[in-house]
């Protein structure tokens, strides 16, 4: 089964010494003195790229809610959340790049909500101070293109048990924000943290001097799993929940 | 009309313009002085080696851009292409930009030792272009011995780079200092073996005999093929050229006995080796290659053009062998080549004897 | 001349990367040689420690970047094999397909270094011409050309790309004629085979005895791979040869890698046959039971291994590489001493460092 190569003492013989090498690299010279040889003449003629390259990545600002997923999952933490003046929401908080650190990964698009992060096929990024690389939303804005997106295509291991190819619709999927009703103290903070609106406080009765109690009620179709709810809850009361 | 007529109808006009002007303000003694034979000669000479020089520097320079161009073309690239036209005016701004780097002497060197050895590199280099004629007419001295000339001036080589191994101060400079010696001195004398068979079936040593001598005959590489091939490999390794380029291999010594040499110095150095690899595709063309005779064009162009395609070859065996390591180097000079030089002599003596060349 | 100490790097122009071995000389004639590595340690088993698992896949394409899907990839399984988690088959099949492909890449980059230690820069420039070829077919499955970030804990990242299959075997079938042409400029040549056979002798015994793996191993004939004897992904259902050689010199390590990329084509084309259908990527648990799992796999320059221990919660307790060149930094005096100077550079490249990994 191995493939072993005789023990050799080759002996290329008197041709071996000089005639052989430069016979094969004529054959490569006459080739590229008639033909061209393989250089890209840059800057004057450049590569090109396939759709999914990954260059600097770009934000397509109508999309983007202020979720926070690229600044968590971010692995050198270059993203940051800066607030803005949004012409329709007020203020609103947008991601903000330091691409002197970023390894153009792709994370950030990838595990964006609303595909509001795009990777662009710009690499020319040169700069003269550390200073210029930090790119604010309004410079990170990019033209979007359908191939920029970057999709998270996996199957959940029941469905995979189940033999299904791929997710099957109408599962949103995110893993879902649970509570736990003793700690809740019904502060609404979660509700005013979150970016899509998908906690809401509703009513659930009333305490014994009357006061109405308010738990949060989630709507899955809207949440997008960014986890602020969690983060911020004053009594962890909130715990993420995994679909599996 | 040969060169020194040309150069000396030259400077006589100039001395006489210079003469008229100083008879005009009044100083006949000097004018009288100036135009004296004697100081014609000089100057003649002078004007005679500055055109030389030009000629052996322009030389120098498109053969690092011969190199530069066909080395690329053997990787599959471009080689230097945007300064001037298909970048032959790289090399001169590569020794401008060579020119503005800081000298930087190390501490504990020997300072006469460091100073003098780029100087005896180069200047020997220089010296070679002496007694190589570029054709019947354009020569600077006509020797009696002008080959033995020119094997001696080769074989000074040998001194400055001891001198610049050791004085560096350096292990690295002196190990390539001492296998550069051990090198070139063990190839001097395949090469004077060669030599030799040409110098026999022509019979004297004087430059301008031995291309007449293949003029009439043929052209000295079809009786000394061996020969041919012995001085090629020996030119390789005078010169310091990939296949025979441990000395200063960049994979372990850096730069060998150069490491420590900065700025102008280094560049003179780079210099030198191409006029020495100039110097060795001349000598080549002359003893083998029936020097500057040609049908059409001038006997000069006839001569440089075959000394280009000798140093394409040159430059092909660089770009497609490795280098040898230094004692299978010095195994080969000592053990292939000289046996093969005496064979080559046996040969030229039987060729002469029987009169056929 | 008396002994001495020289130092060959840090700073020099062709050791390969940032690492400095001293070799005590007597003449020409090396006595002792002694590695001294550290230049380049990054703190990355430190670093691990505070980032969620997802987290850590650029990471490691990082650890050695001559071949970075390796690394990604066994970070992945050793994941898998602390979660318990099952990869889908078309996933698996796709990993190996790539994992090769990377394996040619880092062989040509291995031959181009190897070629100019000895002084033959224009093999540099042809292999690196190949190199691209694979290049941009890993560029288009991926979208990047050295860092792939590519495989996740569970699968792959995303599909091939609908023209894969042709392209890839257009690349192979034009690769394997180059090279033959680069073998006639090797083996053809016999200053190559002056300066490589019987030089660096390691002996079989030698080499186990020091933990060497990999293809400086198989250049000594002993048969060890772990593709075949501890199979993972899907290698026991394709079809393909160990490739051993039983001089133990330069030249046979040479002969084993060359062996190793036709082998990787056949693997590719194989593995392109075989591939079925389904789903790419599956979903992994967010934290990770506490237990200890490690994985190994056959890197182009040996055996990596790493191991993990996890705490319950999503990030690692401990994370620990061990990284094949590591290893065999320890074998090269053996490899060294007796020969001259000028051979360190065909032994070195006959090792293939890459620093990346060795220092972390």
């Amino acid at each position: 089964m191995a493939k072993e190569a005789k023990r050799s003492r080759k002996n290329p013989g008197l041709t071996g010494y000089v005639l052989r090498p430069m016979y094969a690299t004529l054959k490569e010279t006459i080739r590229a003195t008639l033909h061209r040889p393989n250089t890209v003449l840059y800057p004057w003629e450049k590569v090109e790229l396939p759709e999914n390259y990954r260059g600097r990545p770009g934000l397509v600002m109508e999309r983007c809610i202020g979720c926070g997923i690229c600044m968590r999952i971010c692995p050198t933490g270059c993203i940051e959340l800066v607030e803005i003046e949004d012409k329709d929401h007020g203020k609103m908080r947008k991601p903000q790049v330091n691409l002197g650190r970023c390894m153009m990964c792709g994370y950030c698009a990838e595990y964006c909500p609303k595909k509001a992060m795009i990777v662009t096929p710009e690499y020319e990024l040169a700069a003269s101070s550390r200073q210029d690389l930090i790119y604010d939303p309004y410079e990170l804005q990019h033209k979007y293109k359908p191939g920029y997106e970057v999709h998270i295509v996996e199957v959940l291991p029941s469905e995979l048990k189940r033999g299904a190819v791929e997710r099957e619709p109408g599962r949103e999927g995110k893993d879902r924000p649970e509570l736990d009703d003793k700690k809740c103290i019904g502060c609404a903070r979660c509700a005013k943290i979150c970016p899509t609106g998908a906690a809401e406080m509703g009513q659930v009765g009333v305490n014994e001097k009357g006061k109405p109690i308010k738990r949060p009620k989630f709507d899955y179709s809207k949440c997008v799993g960014c986890e602020q709810c969690v983060e911020n809850c004053p009594r962890d009361a909130l715990t993420m929940k995994e679909v599996l | 009309m040969d060169l020194y007529q040309f150069t000396e109808g030259i400077v006589s006009w100039l001395v006489g313009i210079v003469n008229w002007i100083l008879n005009w303000v009044g100083f006949h003694g000097l004018a009288g002085w100036l135009g004296s034979p004697d100081i014609i000669k000089f100057l003649t000479l002078l004007g005679e080696s500055i055109v030389l020089l030009a000629i052996g520097f322009i030389v120098a320079i498109t053969m690092i851009w011969q190199e530069r161009k066909t080395l690329g073309r053997l990787m599959d690239r471009r080689g230097a292409m945007v300064v001037g036209p298909a970048g032959y005016f790289q090399n001169i701004a590569d020794g401008l930009k060579t020119l503005l780097k800081e000298y930087i002497i190390p501490e504990k060197a020997d300072k006469t030792a460091y100073n003098w050895a780029p100087v005896i590199m180069i200047g020997s280099s220089i010296l070679l272009l002496v007694a190589i004629p570029l054709s019947g007419r354009f020569y600077m001295s006509d020797l009696n011995a002008g080959l033995l000339f020119i094997f001696a001036v080769f074989s000074i080589t040998p001194f400055a780079i001891l001198m610049g191994g050791w004085a560096s101060n350096n292990k690295y400079s002196l190990i390539g200092g001492m296998r550069s010696a051990a090198q070139l001195i063990s190839y001097e004398i395949p090469l004077l073996l060669s030599m030799v068979g040409v110098v026999l079936l022509s019979g004297s040593l004087n430059i301008g005999d031995i291309v007449n001598a293949q003029a009439e005959s043929t052209w000295f590489i079809i009786p000394q093929l061996i020969g041919f091939i012995i001085f090629m490999v020996a030119i390789v390794a005078e010169v310091e050229r990939i296949p025979f380029d441990l000395p200063e291999a960049e994979a372990e010594l850096v730069e060998g006995w150069w490491t420590e040499y900065g700025g102008m110095r280094f560049g003179l150095l780079m210099l030198a080796e191409y006029f020495r690899g100039y110097a060795g595709a001349a000598v080549a063309v002359l003893l083998f290659l029936g020097g500057w005779s040609g049908p059409f064009l001038p006997p000069e162009i006839w001569f440089l053009i075959k000394v280009f395609i000798v140093f394409f070859i040159l430059i092909w065996l660089r770009g497609s062998l490795m280098r040898v390591r230094v004692d299978q180097i010095l195994n080969i000079g000592w053990k292939r080549l000289l046996p093969l030089a005496m064979v080559n002599l046996v040969i030229a003596v039987v060729f002469k004897t029987l009169g056929w060349f | 001349m008396a002994e001495m100490w020289i130092n060959m790097g840090p700073q020099h122009p062709m050791t390969h990367g940032l690492w400095n071995l001293r070799v005590k000389v007597d003449g020409e004639t090396i006595l002792d040689a002694e590695p001294v590595i550290g230049y380049l340690h990054r703190g990355w088993e430190k670093m691990t420690e505070n980032r969620v698992y997802p987290q850590i896949i650029p990471m490691s394409d990082r650890l050695c970047y001559g071949s970075s899907m390796t690394w990604s990839h066994l970070y992945c399984m050793t994941i898998e094999n602390l979660m318990g988690v099952e990869v889908p088959e078309r996933a698996e099949y796709i990993r190996v397909i790539v994992l090769e492909l990377q394996r040619i890449a880092s062989h040509l980059m291995w031959l181009a270094a190897f070629g100019t230690d000895l002084g033959l820069l224009t093999v540099f420039v042809y292999c690196m011409r190949e190199r691209e070829l694979f290049l941009d077919l890993l560029q288009s499955v991926t979208g990047a050309r050295m860092t792939y970030n590519y495989p996740r804990i569970g699968g792959v990242r995303n599909d091939l790309p609908p023209d894969f299959g042709r392209d890839c075997l257009r690349t192979l079938d034009h690769f394997e004629k180059k090279l033959d042409e680069y073998e006639e400029i090797f083996d053809g040549s016999a200053i190559f085979l002056m300066r490589t056979q019987d030089i660096g002798i390691l002996k079989a015994a030698d080499g186990m005895n020091l933990g060497v793996t990999g293809a400086t191993l198989r250049g000594s004939g002993v048969k060890i791979d772990l593709r075949k004897h501890d199979p993972y992904s899907v290698y026991h259902e394709l079809d393909w040869d160990l490739c051993t050689h039983p001089d133990c010199d330069c030249y046979a390590r040479y002969r084993v890698r060359m062996d190793e990329m036709r082998m990787s084509c056949q693997i590719v084309r194989d593995a392109l046959k075989k591939i079925p259908a389904g789903p790419i990527r599956v979903k992994v648990p967010r934290n990770a039971p506490k237990r200890t799992a490690f994985a190994r796999v056959e890197d182009p320059r040996g055996e990596g291994l790493m191991y993990v221990i996890g705490d319950g919660t999503d990030k690692p307790y401990r994370l620990k590489v061990r990284s094949p060149i590591f290893v065999t930094v320890s074998a090269v005096p053996i490899m060294l001493i007796g020969y001259k100077i000028a051979d360190v550079p065909a032994i070195m490249g006959s090792v293939d460092m890459c620093l990346g990994e060795t220092d972390r």
